[in-house]
């Protein structure tokens, strides 16, 4: 895909279908060591240990309607093109933990792109849960998380536009402030 | 125009093991499969750089009619073991894509 947040969109979309009510997405950049790496936890269903290896084959998936699911084969091949690679562990019942890491200075690493967009399309989903974003670039970060959100805004709904269109804002400034 | 005749005109090599009697329509090229994936148009042929099983996903979530690999790239082997499953011929070349599109065009016209 053209933009890493893209990715990260669509592997938390698997979370919250596994049922998940906390996901924490973290984007780590590490200059020194030469690693962009993006790790996704959830503690949703979890996936059993035969099907751990299945998920990263394109014609594995829950799905009915078609015979192709191509979230993490398509994201696993764009780190290992970048020589990464990527990483599941998920224990059933307890939750599931996406890695994928790139080398951070290799040509065809897609930038991260626009993030504060991906986090606007997750919030906006249906199901109730947590959602924590952490921003890492060589030790300096940003943590969002809508549990303190939500406690400022008390009875407000999170998924009020008003309040989105703050959230996107507050996330892109202070991305780009570090 | 017919992916067997193309075969021959092209010099392709074959390295799915089918008949190519197919007819296609159009030609796409992209090496981004998201954004193949939401612009190429069924019963195209589709030309490549990639080799990862994945390209047959691809393939076949939009019908294309046929995968032409270029710039002598080596396609995996589960690559070729689906193509053949799901009868999506993958052909290879050493030519690079604006050649092989060149190559269609003068077919066509």
């Amino acid at each position: 895909m053209k933009e890493l947040s893209l990715h990260i969109l669509d592997i938390t979309t698997n979370s919250i279908n596994a049922g998940a009510n906390k996901i924490e997405i973290k984007v780590e950049i590490d200059t020194n060591e030469n690693y962009f790496r993006i790790n996704i936890k959830d503690n949703g269903k979890g996936i059993s240990k035969n099907i751990q290896q299945q998920v990263m084959n394109p014609f594995y998936t829950t799905r009915k309607i078609r015979n192709v699911g191509l979230g993490i084969p398509l994201l696993k091949a764009a780190a290992e093109q970048c020589e990464g690679f990527l990483k599941i562990q998920s224990v059933e019942n307890v939750g599931t933990e996406v890695i994928a890491e790139f080398k951070n200075s290799h040509i065809d690493r897609a930038p991260l792109g626009k993030i504060e967009e991906s986090i606007l399309t997750i919030l906006n989903f249906n199901e109730k849960f947590d959602l924590i974003y952490i921003h890492d670039v060589n030790g300096k970060r940003f943590v969002f998380d809508t549990r303190e959100i939500k406690e400022i805004l008390g009875e407000v709904d999170i998924k009020t536009p008003k309040i989105l269109m703050w959230i996107k804002e507050y996330i892109r400034e202070n991305i780009d402030k570090i | 125009m017919n992916i067997k005749n193309m075969i021959e005109k092209l010099e392709l090599d074959e390295v799915t093991n089918l008949s190519n009697d197919i007819e296609f329509e159009n030609v796409y090229i992209g090496d981004l499969l998201s954004v193949v994936m939401s612009n190429a148009k069924e019963n195209s042929i589709w030309i490549t750089i990639q080799t990862h099983l994945n390209i047959v996903a691809v393939a076949d979530l939009i019908d294309i009619a046929g995968i032409i690999i270029v710039e002598d790239m080596e396609v995996d082997k589960d690559t070729i073991e689906k193509a053949n499953e799901l009868e999506i011929p993958i052909l290879t070349t050493d030519k690079s894509a604006y050649e092989i599109a060149c190559g269609i065009y003068k077919l066509e016209n």
